[in-house]
């Protein structure tokens, strides 16, 4: 069932989001058996799924999977000045879905990205305005949402087995110039004392920067005192300005 | 990760501290030409208003209390927050020519100046006639906007959108997903992660074992 949901999934067509539920059939995949050369694999390991009882409910999708060609709008929308185009999705509507899902969500958002951006090179070189340029806004903001989901759930599962915060190691460091930073780590082949570059780098202040280190820590917090008299300065100005009173009724 | 940094902030317009924010949207030509890049000008002071005491939304009636137009009532265009600016249809208008070349000195047409927040009342819907208004709480936990004078309800202005859609009469488009099954859950939690998942899903095996590798 799960195969069957995914070839079925890979047929439909979408633009703002895959419309991946559970109820989808794949008699699409079955009768476009001949033309869908990209998952043949996929198609003869599963194609005994299709012919079962289960799966006979209709299916109301056009599939586009003919190589390049998914590199362009439909046919239909060529030439247009205005192209009609639904709202992104919300992180409230991503989060209720699977992690297969969004995982096939983000494939089908990729094509259209990819399908949006070859439509603005084109107008470019054309010389002539996109049509409707806010359907690459939708895209990549309906993407970024759903990378922040699942490093949300990648956040919490991590949290609730090893209790780490961050995904990737690091450390708090001291540099030459005396600046306390989060060094974080990168994945090296040899281990640290092998690696004579790394060996080179020093994560400690020298002697004769130490002082500095103090002046530097009193002129911060001299300007955060400045900048938070000044903005209570800034405020008892407007209040003053500004006295709270009714508008007239 | 820096370059992505670097790449953003060259993207991202990027205005003086002291930049005069007027009508014009910053980008346009009419707003450079106000605010060329050297210009120093008086700081405007606005009453600080915090977003939900707002009350003043597009679309809503309001009256005018003082100006060339005081006593007319209009409908709200333009709502400017960072100013406290309302911009009414057709009212305190001032007259300029458009569109000017060479010979030809425009079209005349009217322009709509500005007017500060404290300027303008809402209307109570039912007697017409301008009052001070509240943030109150109803029976069901609805926060609306209530007219002190009378304690009528005033309703949200219906206002359409920019690009014209009407959401009830909206229909899907081939590419978009039905509200059925965006709205539909698929997600049960687990604890496995997005790959693990999807591999599963997909009969990936993955018999290979990753190299030592050293994090410092």
């Amino acid at each position: 069932m799960a195969v069957s949901r995914l070839t079925a999934a890979v047929c439909r067509q979408f633009q703002r989001v895959v419309t991946v539920s559970s109820h989808t059939q794949p008699q699409c995949a079955t009768q476009a058996f001949s033309r869908f050369h990209l998952c043949q694999r996929r198609q003869t390991y599963d194609s005994w799924w299709f012919r079962s009882s289960m799966n006979n409910r209709a299916l109301h999708t056009s599939c586009v999977r003919k190589g390049l060609e998914e590199f362009f709008d439909l046919p239909e929308n060529w030439g247009e000045q205005t192209v009609k185009s639904g709202a992104p999705w919300t992180a409230k509507q991503l989060r209720v879905k699977s992690n297969e899902d969004l995982h096939k969500l983000w494939y089908v958002l990729l094509k259209e990205k990819n399908m949006l951006l070859t439509v603005e090179q084109e107008a470019k070189r054309q010389r002539l305005p996109m049509p409707s340029p806010e359907r690459l806004k939708k895209v990549e903001r309906s993407m970024k949402r759903l990378d922040t989901i699942v490093t949300e759930r990648e956040d919490a599962l991590r949290l609730l087995q090893t209790g780490q915060e961050r995904g990737r190691p690091g450390e708090w460091r001291r540099n030459v110039f005396g600046k306390t930073f989060w060094y974080r780590f990168k994945e090296h082949p040899i281990p640290w004392y092998l690696n004579s570059r790394y060996k080179r780098r020093r994560f400690f202040e020298p002697s004769h920067v130490a002082p500095y280190t103090r002046l530097s820590l009193e002129k911060y917090l001299r300007s955060k005192m400045r900048k938070d008299k000044r903005q209570k300065r800034n405020q008892k100005r407007l209040a003053a300005m500004f006295p709270k009173k009714t508008a007239l009724a | 990760m820096r370059l992505t940094a670097l790449l953003s902030m060259a993207a991202k317009a990027a205005f003086p501290r002291d930049y005069r924010y007027g009508t014009n949207r910053p980008w346009t030509i009419a707003a450079q030409r106000l605010n060329p890049p050297g210009k120093k000008r008086r700081k405007v002071f606005v009453e600080p208003i915090a977003n939900e005491d707002w009350h003043v939304l597009r679309g809503d009636t309001v009256e005018i209390l003082s100006g060339k137009d005081k006593g007319k009532q209009g409908k709200v265009a333009q709502v400017f927050r960072r100013r406290s600016w309302v911009i009414l249809e057709g009212l305190n208008t001032h007259y300029r020519y458009i569109g000017r070349s060479g010979d030809y000195r425009g079209t005349y047409i009217a322009s709509e100046a500005p007017l500060l927040l404290k300027d303008v009342t809402l209307i109570d819907p039912t007697d017409r006639k301008p009052t001070d208004i509240e943030w109150r709480y109803t029976e069901e936990g609805e926060r609306v906007r209530v007219s002190v004078r009378t304690g009528r309800i005033i309703p949200k202005p219906v206002y359409q959108r920019r690009d014209g859609i009407i959401p009830q009469q909206w229909k899907d488009g081939p590419k978009d997903t039905s509200p059925e099954d965006t709205l539909q859950k698929t997600y049960t939690p687990s604890l496995k992660t997005l790959e693990e998942e999807v591999m599963e899903k997909m009969n990936i095996q993955e018999d290979r074992r990753p190299r030592k590798s050293y994090w410092y």
